[in-house]
């Protein structure tokens, strides 16, 4: 379900008796690629790398279901 | 040409003849004022009137000596705890569906109630108020007899024009006979394969029928306005009744069927960089650029209810 207000304010509310303006629809759409890019600067030093990228489903806030987690480590070589 | 109205003028002479008049005009009257009474009883009689007679009205149980297979699996489906979790508690509590006690409830004060438990529409105001204590004093155990059903998809929901027919059940196909003692036939359903049986409840919006309208469900017009547009042609069933499947996955209480299923239905691609970005002349950065890619095979959005 996107991502709704009450319409009276812009404050994103939960529950079915309270959404009503919708502003954003962050949901996944089917046959639509949904992609994002994340650019993340680290600390001066750091060469190597691992990254942990965890795709969960929240049921409610705090029900968390796991879908995927890909994990990859990588580093900058040193020439 | 002849008149197509007539005019018709009665005069009676004798008292016996007006006697007799008065006797079959209040005879007729009389029949058409019973009818009218047992049109009204039958109405009433569709009314539950107390909680207990709306609970053994669809008590279900009698199905299972017959599709032991298919209760099992429905009694693992959230249709078989459909008003449980619902935070009906926090509704009834404060906010516009809140009420200073449960003697105070009716049916109004249940919008959710339309998908939740849709057989309150043949019970009375006075059926909510119990079931608003039900609610209000956490008795799960009575919470857990008032469920979407078999009688509810098979009777209650069978058919698409007009009212189901009393004694007959409706399914996928027909069966001359059904051995029960109340529910002696099957009729095969118009709707119960397509996607419309699911999209009833599982909705289109807001609920502009109610005092308090409620935006609960969208996933059936998720399903109208993007999926089928975009070239989908499975229906609900397809993809959540497989094989008649009554669980109807995912089932939130197995989370590791849940997590595998929304795996399958929302496969990651993810791409990882891993360099020195240049800020300025002098100043280098390391950055990890991580790209990810979900393509969703499902028939809705995803999340949505």
């Amino acid at each position: 379900m996107p991502q709704s207000t009450n319409s009276l304010n812009e404050v994103m509310v939960y529950g079915p008796t309270n959404k009503f303006g919708i502003f954003r629809d962050t949901s996944i759409q089917p046959f639509s690629a949904k992609e994002e890019t994340f650019e993340v600067p680290v600390p001066e030093g750091v060469r190597r790398i691992k990254v942990l990228v965890d795709l969960s489903y929240q049921l409610r806030p705090g029900d968390v279901y796991p879908i995927h987690q890909v994990y990859r480590e990588i580093q900058i070589n040193k020439d | 040409m002849k008149p197509l109205i007539g005019i018709f003028k009665f005069s009676y002479r004798t008292s016996v003849k007006r006697g007799f008049i008065t006797i079959a005009l209040g005879l007729g009257f009389l029949s058409v004022f019973i009818y009218a009474l047992s049109a009204l009883g039958q109405t009433s009689g569709r009314q539950a009137q107390s909680l207990k007679e709306l609970i053994d009205r669809y008590d279900t149980s009698r199905c299972r000596e017959c599709h032991e297979e298919i209760y099992a699996q429905w009694e693992k489906s959230h249709h078989a705890r459909s008003i449980m979790d619902i935070l009906m508690d926090d509704y009834l509590k404060k906010g516009v569906l809140s009420v200073r006690s449960a003697g105070d409830a009716t049916k109004k004060n249940f919008p959710c109630f339309k998908c939740h438990l849709p057989q309150i529409e043949n019970a009375t105001d006075k059926v909510a108020s119990e079931i608003a204590a039900v609610i209000l004093k956490n008795d799960k155990a009575t919470m857990k007899k008032l469920n979407i059903n078999c009688l509810v998809c098979h009777h209650d929901h069978g058919v698409v024009h007009g009212l189901p027919k009393d004694g007959v059940l409706y399914g996928t196909s027909a069966d001359k006979e059904h051995p029960d003692t109340k529910y002696k036939s099957v009729i095969k359903s118009p709707v119960m394969k397509r996607p419309a049986m699911c999209g009833r409840c599982h909705g289109l919006g807001p609920n502009y029928e109610f005092e308090h309208p409620v935006q609960c469900a969208t996933l059936y017009g998720s399903y109208l306005h993007a999926y089928v547009p975009s070239g989908g042609e499975k229906t609900c069933q397809q993809c959540h009744m497989e094989k008649a499947d009554h669980t109807c996955p995912p089932n939130f209480q197995d989370r590791k069927q849940t997590s595998a299923r929304l795996s399958r239905a929302l496969p990651l691609d993810v791409r990882v960089m891993f360099y020195l970005s240049q800020y300025t002349p002098e100043k280098y950065v390391p950055t990890v650029v991580v790209s990810t890619r979900i393509q969703s095979k499902a028939g809705h959005r995803i999340p949505d209810g």
